[in-house]
C-alpha cells in the first residue's frame, strides 16, 4: 500500500513536471531546430530578451495583482462558504449558483460588457480590475470554504465559549487557525485568478497593467521568440508552484 | 478640433501628454524599435510614449469601442497599429479620429496618389490614419533544398504538385492563409487586374470555382497529405524552421533577415519573388476618437513618418520595414540616408521585392472567400 501510494506520488509528480523539461530547455536554448534532440547552442539570450521587454516589473504587478485578489476574495469566500455551509441562508442553492456564475460564462464576454458599464461608472482602471477578477475568484474560494466550514466541528468553539472566551477571540483563537489549511488553499486560488488573467487585465485595465500574462501572450504569437517565451512562462509557473508547495507544507503541518 | 490648425499649437498641447500606443507585440525587433529609437524621439518632443503589447491587435479595437459606447473622452488607447480588417471594423463603429492625418508636416514626403495609402484593403484611408510602413506578400524558400525555385505562382503550385508534403499554407481563416487564397485566385484566372478589387457576388461566383478546383487537386499533395493545415503563419514557419516543408509565406519580409540571424530560420532562406507580382499593403497608426491625448498621438505619427525615423526603421539590423515615403520627395541627405540601408541577403530591396505589386482586394473578399475554401477544399 505504501509503495503503490509512493509509486502514485511518483507519477503524478512527473505527470506535473514533465511538460517543464522543454520549457526548461527552450529558456536556455540560443539556437534550437529540429531535428536537433537538444539545443544546438546554449546562452542566455531568452532571459535578456524577456528582462528586455519588462519581465522585471510585469513580474511584481502579476504578484501584487494576485496578492490583492487573494486578500479580497479569501475572506469574502470564507463568509459566503460559512452562511452556505450552514442552513440559514434560504435558497442556498440558487445564492451558490449565482456565486459559481462566473465559472459558467466566458471571461471575454464578461470582460467586454462590464468593461462598458466600469467606464460609465468611471471606476479607475485598477479597481475595476481587482474587482472582477475578485469575482471570478470567488467561486473558488467559496466552495473550498463551504467544504471546509461543513467538515468544521463547531464543539470546539462552544467549548471555548462555555470557557469564558469572547466571540471574536473564539473565531480568532480557535475557529480560523482550525481552517487554516483550507484558507490558505482559497487564497492560493484567488491568487492564481489574478495572477494568471489576460483579458480582463488588458482590456479592462485599459492597458495599463502590464503583467506577466500580458507579456507571454504578445511573445507568444509569433515565431522566433521561443527563448524568451519559455522564460517568461517559467517566471508565471515557477511562483506558483512555489506557493503551492509552500500550501501544501503549511497542510501537513496541521 | 480644427483640421487646419497650426502644428505649432499641436506641438505645445502635446508637450508633457503621455501616448498608450497599442501593437501586437510579437515582433521583438518592433518592440525593441519603438521602445529604444521612436519612443526616446518623442520624450525629446515632451511626450512619453508608452507600448503596450497586445497578442492580437482586436483586443485594442474592443477596448477602444467599450470606451465609445461608454462615452469616455480620456481613454486609454491614443493610437493603435493597425490595417486591414481591423481598421474597416473600426471606421464602421466610428472608433477613429479623422481629419488629421493628412495635415501631419512630414505627410508631404509621401506620394498622395500612391494607391497603398489611399486604400487600406479596399477601405478609405483619408485622413483616419497615418501611414506607417509597407508591406509585401512574400514566398520564402530554402535556396538548400529548392535549388530551382519556380518563378510565378502557377509554377508554385506546379512544384507543391510534384513534391508532394513539400508544402502547405495556413487555413484561413488566418490572415496569411487567406492571403495566399486570395494570391492563388489571382493566378488561376489568368493574373492579376482580372478579378474586381469591389466584391460582388456574380465576380465570386465567375471567379471562386476555378480556385476552389486548383487548391482541392493540389491538397492531397501538400504537407500530411492536406488533412490538416497549419492553423496560423506561426505554425507554418515553425515547419518552415524545422525543415518539415520547404516553403513559408509571410506578409512581414522584414522579420526574415531577424529570424536567418538568430537561427531560427536556415542561413540558405531566400525570397522568392513572383514574375507576376504580389498583394502589397501599408500599416497604419489610427488614432481612436476616445482618446485624451490626441495632440500627442498626432505628434508621435508625425514623428513616425519622418525621414530619419523610417531610415532607421528601414535599417535590416533594426526593424527593417519598408518606408511609406516616396524617396524622390525628400532632401538629399535624407534620400541618402535610405540609399545607404544596408543590403540583406535574405530579403531584396523593397523597390525589387515590390515590382509588379498588386493592390489588395477590397475586405469584402476575405469572408467568402475563407468561407468558401472552408466548404470546398478542407471538408469537400
Amino acid at each position: 500500500m505504501a509503495l503503490g501510494t509512493r509509486l502514485g506520488r511518483a507519477a503524478l509528480a512527473v505527470w506535473l513536471l514533465l511538460p517543464l523539461v522543454p520549457l526548461v530547455l527552450w529558456a536556455a536554448a540560443d539556437r534550437w531546430t529540429a531535428p536537433a534532440v537538444l539545443p544546438q547552442a546554449w546562452g542566455t539570450a531568452g532571459l535578456r530578451d524577456a528582462v528586455d521587454s519588462g519581465a522585471g516589473t510585469a513580474s511584481l504587478r502579476s504578484t501584487v495583482l494576485g496578492l490583492v485578489v487573494a486578500a479580497l476574495a479569501t475572506p469574502l469566500g470564507a463568509m459566503a462558504g460559512r452562511a452556505l455551509a450552514g442552513s440559514g441562508v434560504p435558497a442556498g442553492g440558487a445564492v451558490l449558483a449565482a456565486l459559481l456564475s462566473p465559472l459558467v460564462l466566458p471571461p471575454f464576454a464578461v470582460a467586454l460588457g462590464l468593461d462598458v458599464l466600469l467606464l460609465r461608472l468611471r471606476v479607475p482602471a485598477s479597481v475595476g480590475v481587482v474587482l472582477l477578477l475578485t469575482v471570478a475568484a470567488l467561486p473558488y474560494t467559496t466552495v473550498l470554504m463551504r467544504t471546509a466550514y461543513a467538515a468544521h466541528d463547531p464543539g470546539f468553539e462552544e467549548e471555548a465559549r462555555t470557557l469564558g472566551a469572547t466571540a471574536r477571540r473564539a473565531v480568532l483563537a480557535v475557529q480560523l487557525p482550525m481552517l487554516a489549511p483550507a484558507l490558505a488553499g482559497a487564497a492560493f486560488l484567488a491568487f492564481l485568478v489574478g495572477w494568471s488573467d489576460y483579458v480582463v487585465t488588458l482590456l479592462v485595465g485599459g492597458g495599463q497593467l502590464v503583467t506577466l500574462p500580458l507579456l507571454v501572450a504578445s511573445a507568444a504569437s509569433s515565431v522566433g521568440n521561443e527563448a524568451q517565451v519559455a522564460v517568461l512562462s517559467l517566471g508565471s509557473v515557477l511562483p506558483p508552484l512555489a506557493l503551492l508547495v509552500a500550501v501544501g507544507l503549511l497542510g501537513r503541518r496541521r | 478640433m480644427a483640421a487646419d490648425r497650426p502644428w505649432d499649437d499641436v506641438l505645445a498641447e502635446a508637450d508633457g501628454q503621455t501616448v498608450d500606443l497599442w501593437m501586437y507585440g510579437g515582433e521583438e525587433a518592433g518592440n525593441a524599435y519603438v521602445d529604444d529609437v521612436l519612443a526616446p524621439a518623442a520624450a525629446e518632443l515632451g511626450v512619453t510614449l508608452r507600448r503596450v503589447p497586445v497578442a492580437d491587435t482586436g483586443d485594442a479595437l474592443d477596448r477602444v469601442l467599450s470606451e465609445r459606447q461608454a462615452g469616455v473622452t480620456d481613454g486609454e488607447v491614443d493610437l493603435v497599429w493597425v490595417n486591414g480588417e481591423n481598421y474597416a471594423a473600426g471606421r464602421q463603429a466610428g472608433a477613429w479620429l479623422c481629419d488629421w492625418a493628412l495635415d501631419l508636416p512630414n505627410r508631404r514626403y509621401t506620394d498622395p496618389a500612391d494607391p497603398l495609402l489611399t486604400d487600406d484593403f479596399g477601405v478609405p484611408v483619408e485622413g483616419c490614419e497615418s501611414p506607417w510602413h509597407k508591406a509585401q506578400f512574400t514566398l520564402v524558400y530554402d535556396s538548400a533544398r529548392v535549388p530551382e525555385p519556380p518563378t510565378t505562382l502557377a509554377g508554385v503550385l506546379d512544384w507543391a504538385q510534384a513534391n508532394p508534403g513539400r508544402f502547405t499554407h495556413p487555413a484561413p481563416p488566418d490572415f496569411t492563409g487567406s492571403v495566399f487564397v486570395r494570391q492563388v485566385l489571382t493566378s488561376v484566372v489568368g493574373g492579376p487586374g482580372e478579378v474586381p478589387l469591389e466584391f460582388s457576388q456574380e465576380a465570386y461566383d465567375e471567379y471562386a470555382p476555378a480556385l476552389f478546383e486548383r487548391l482541392a487537386t493540389l491538397s492531397p499533395a501538400l504537407w500530411r497529405g492536406g488533412e490538416t493545415y497549419p492553423q496560423s503563419q506561426q505554425e507554418l514557419d515553425r515547419l518552415f524552421a524545422d525543415g518539415e516543408v520547404d516553403m513559408t509565406m509571410t506578409y512581414g519580409p522584414a522579420t526574415l533577415a531577424d529570424l536567418v540571424a538568430d537561427g531560427t530560420f536556415p542561413e540558405t532562406t531566400r525570397v522568392l519573388t513572383l514574375e507576376e507580382g504580389t498583394f502589397g499593403n501599408a500599416s497604419f497608426l489610427a488614432l481612436p476618437s476616445t482618446s485624451g491625448d490626441s495632440a500627442g498621438a498626432q505628434v508621435v505619427a508625425d514623428l513616425a513618418l519622418s525621414p530619419e525615423q523610417q531610415a532607421a526603421k528601414a535599417d535590416p539590423g533594426t526593424w527593417g520595414q519598408f518606408t511609406v515615403l516616396d524617396t524622390g520627395r525628400l532632401e538629399d541627405a535624407d534620400r541618402a540616408a535610405f540609399e545607404e540601408l544596408p543590403a540583406s541577403p535574405v530579403v531584396p530591396p523593397y523597390a525589387e521585392l515590390s515590382r509588379n505589386a498588386q493592390p489588395e482586394l477590397s475586405a469584402d473578399w476575405v469572408s467568402p472567400l475563407d468561407e468558401g475554401w472552408r466548404r470546398s477544399v478542407l471538408a469537400p
